[in-house]
């Protein structure tokens, strides 16, 4: 029987976990083949409502992110292939943006004021983070990142950052967080006695 | 761990942790009446995952855009399409 041969269609808990291990053992490959099988549709639907092709792209990463950030957190429920979910994201990312568009015209940013602006969500605290950050070296960055946002299992980060156990792999987890917490509240601490002259 | 390092711990498990039973919430509060900073320290290492959480995105959008220009090359009509034009037209010029 032919039917027999046709696997059937993997429940949604076991989809978004399959794509949660690809994206967690090989993030560059499992993204790029997710953009090459996409980006062409999302494009396509994009030009054809108005915008243009950077238009396309900047729906297109805005909606990647969000499936990848679901997918690493476990938060994601899939019932249906990634592309179509993303493809579904775009649109209507696209839609709302073509509303914003329409309310506010002559509005639109260059590139170059767009990249000047701070991330709408982000709370200027956490803003300012992302300088001492920058400046704790890469191993220290890689190491948080890798934890708190790509949520890697300590397994995982303890081997690809050559640490012989989880055990230390959590301490020096927690050693980087103490020296970004340091630099943050120095600087923090600094502010607030200008601000209390 | 050293005890600084075991308390930053403490603080993650209550904020980034499972949501905490009834007997786990009482037991911070208390932990807050012996502790006056730990509600202060709580608050700045919530920044902190906020922080990096931007950072992540941003490194995330990095690394999609050089996706981007690997599958689909540099932008057209970008410095690099108009730099050879004037090239172009610089070379027209010398000829004459």
């Amino acid at each position: 029987m032919t039917t027999d041969l046709i696997p059937p269609p993997a429940p949604p808990a076991d989809r978004a976990a399959a794509l949660r291990a690809a994206l967690l053992t090989d993030r560059p490959g499992t993204l790029t083949g997710l953009y090459r099988r996409t980006f062409p549709m999302v494009e396509r639907h994009v030009r054809r409502h108005g915008g243009s092709g950077q238009d396309a792209q900047d729906v297109f990463q805005d909606a990647l992110i969000v499936l990848y950030e679901k997918a690493v957190a476990g938060t994601l429920t899939l019932t249906a292939a990634p592309s179509t979910f993303l493809v579904a994201i775009s649109r209507n990312l696209w839609r709302r943006e073509l509303q914003r568009r329409r309310q506010l015209p002559h509005t639109e940013l260059s590139p170059a004021q767009a990249e000047e602006l701070p991330d709408a969500e982000a709370p200027a605290e956490a803003a300012s983070v992302l300088d001492y950050l920058a400046q704790l070296g890469e191993r220290c960055q890689s190491i948080l990142l890798s934890f708190y946002y790509h949520r890697q299992p300590l397994e995982q980060i303890a081997a690809t950052h050559d640490y012989g156990s989880v055990r230390s792999a959590t301490v020096q987890k927690f050693k980087c967080l103490e020296r970004l917490r340091q630099a943050v509240r120095t600087a923090w601490a600094g502010t607030a006695d200008l601000l209390a002259r | 761990m050293r005890p600084e390092l075991t308390r930053l711990q403490r603080i993650e498990q209550h904020l980034l942790g499972p949501a905490p039973t009834a007997e786990a919430a009482a037991a911070w509060q208390l932990e807050q009446l012996l502790d006056p900073a730990l509600a202060a320290d709580a608050a700045v290492q919530q920044q902190l995952y906020q922080g990096l959480q931007l950072a992540g995105r941003q490194q995330l959008r990095r690394e999609l855009q050089a996706i981007h220009r690997q599958l689909y090359g540099p932008p057209t009509g970008g410095w690099l399409r108009g730099a050879a034009g004037e090239l172009r037209a610089l070379l027209r010029r010398f000829r004459r």
